[in-house]
């Protein structure tokens, strides 16, 4: 039987409040995406990444 | 001295034809006795997907039954789209193949009350009175037998009988067994399109349809992208996640190879707008439709990916509401088994009215 909450559930509920900082990591890769590097938004993708894990921790 | 001046003299061309000649001879004689490098039938296959993982994915997929249950509506959807063809065709079958038959998601659109979904025409009955047997072939156990409890099995005119395919890709059956195929949903994860279609063909009879419905073109193409991006900035390369699929043009020619007539290929694209990019996920998780590509990298997506991903996939292809949409693009399919009666197109110039001056004039 499959957990109440799958981690992936748990996971896509944390990333939905961010948002704001969906977008600004998007609008970075998508604003030139045919010249898509390692790391080129990686500043945008760390703050994104540092809402998540804040969102993550206060839903537990 | 006098013969360095003949040598001179000579032309390179007759110079060497002498010596050339014997060999030349050799060699046409040798060919005679030579057996040639041929193409067998059976030309090489390459494998794209790994037959023992997608197996795999559906039994799990079909284990947890609710889930399951509620991810087919894509599936249901395009049987139904599949069995609404059924309603041009005048006749009566007395079996018919569904191959690849899932959760026997044909016979479920079979057994539905008033296929014809046109307001103006009279209530019309089930499409199942054309059918008197109907053989459910699956190589997923599970998935087959799910619903073998629910009441359109038992609709007083078709007999649905199941068989588990030991094979996903062979059809154990003698040649000229049914009086139809239908295939909905599963050929896009056929290594070996070009051999199961000559299978589907053999089996048969003579002027009996084949009609299909599989996933090609840009399906998912949204998810394709999104992933391609989120794995070349976040990692630096990517790994394959979606499937290649067969493009509407190659549907015609692999027909025509597999030896299907009076050939009707179409499209349809069925957008499904989703919350997020991992509700997309988790649903094609639950229909058995997760990447089974042989050489894609093991284990999971990872979180930055998924992160990644999803700003991504809403910034490219998201709606205004915030939902993501996914294109699953429907390529259908119509081949008629060659029969001596049927109608073939008339000799090339034999038409005897100008199509120009008809229309001009109508």
């Amino acid at each position: 039987m499959q957990p109440k909450t799958r981690p992936i559930q748990r996971f896509a509920e944390a990333v939905s409040k961010c948002s704001a900082e969906a977008a600004v990591y998007g609008k970075c890769v998508v604003a030139d995406y045919n010249a898509v590097h390692k790391d080129k938004c990686a500043k945008e993708f760390m703050r994104l990444k540092d809402c998540y894990l804040a969102a993550a921790k206060g839903s537990k | 001295m006098r013969l360095n001046v003949a040598r001179a003299v000579c032309r390179p061309q007759t110079c060497l034809q002498r010596p050339l000649a014997p060999p030349l001879l050799r060699t046409a004689s040798a060919a005679a006795r030579r057996s040639y490098a041929f193409q067998a039938a059976g030309s090489p296959v390459f494998d794209v997907f790994n037959r023992k993982t997608k197996w795999l994915q559906r039994e799990r997929a079909a284990a947890h039954v609710e889930q399951s249950r509620q991810a087919d509506y894509l599936k249901d959807e395009v049987a139904a789209r599949v069995c609404e063809r059924l309603l041009d065709i005048k006749r009566h079958f007395p079996r018919v193949l569904d191959f690849g038959a899932n959760s026997c998601n044909v016979a479920r659109a079979l057994a539905a009350d008033n296929p014809d979904p046109d307001p103006t025409m009279p209530v019309s009955p089930p499409l199942a009175a054309k059918i008197s047997e109907l053989v459910a072939a699956d190589s997923s156990e599970t998935a087959l037998y799910r619903d073998a409890d629910l009441p359109f099995n038992e609709n007083g005119q078709m007999r649905v009988s199941r068989h588990v395919l030991g094979d996903a890709e062979s059809l154990p059956y003698e040649p000229a067994l049914f009086d139809m195929v239908l295939s909905s949903m599963s050929l896009h994860w056929v290594n070996d399109l070009p051999g199961v279609l000559a299978q589907i063909n053999r089996v048969l009879r003579p002027d009996c349809p084949f009609i299909g419905a599989m996933l090609g073109g840009d399906t998912l193409f949204e998810l394709r992208t999104a992933l391609q991006l989120a794995d070349t900035e976040r990692r630096g390369g990517m790994s394959p996640h979606v499937s290649p699929l067969a493009d509407t043009r190659d549907v015609g020619g692999l027909l025509q190879r597999a030896g299907f007539k009076m050939l009707t290929v179409d499209v349809e694209d069925i957008i499904v707008d989703y919350p997020d990019s991992f509700a997309l996920m988790q649903d094609l998780q639950a229909m058995g439709e997760s990447n089974a590509i042989l050489g894609r990298e093991m284990g999971a997506l990872s979180r930055d990916v998924l992160l990644a991903a999803d700003a991504i996939y809403r910034e490219l292809h998201g709606n205004d509401d915030g939902t993501v949409p996914a294109t699953f693009r429907i390529i259908h399919m119509i081949g008629w088994q060659e029969s001596a009666d049927q109608a073939k197109p008339l000799p090339r110039g034999s038409g005897q009215i100008n199509l120009k001056d008809y229309l001009e004039n109508k």
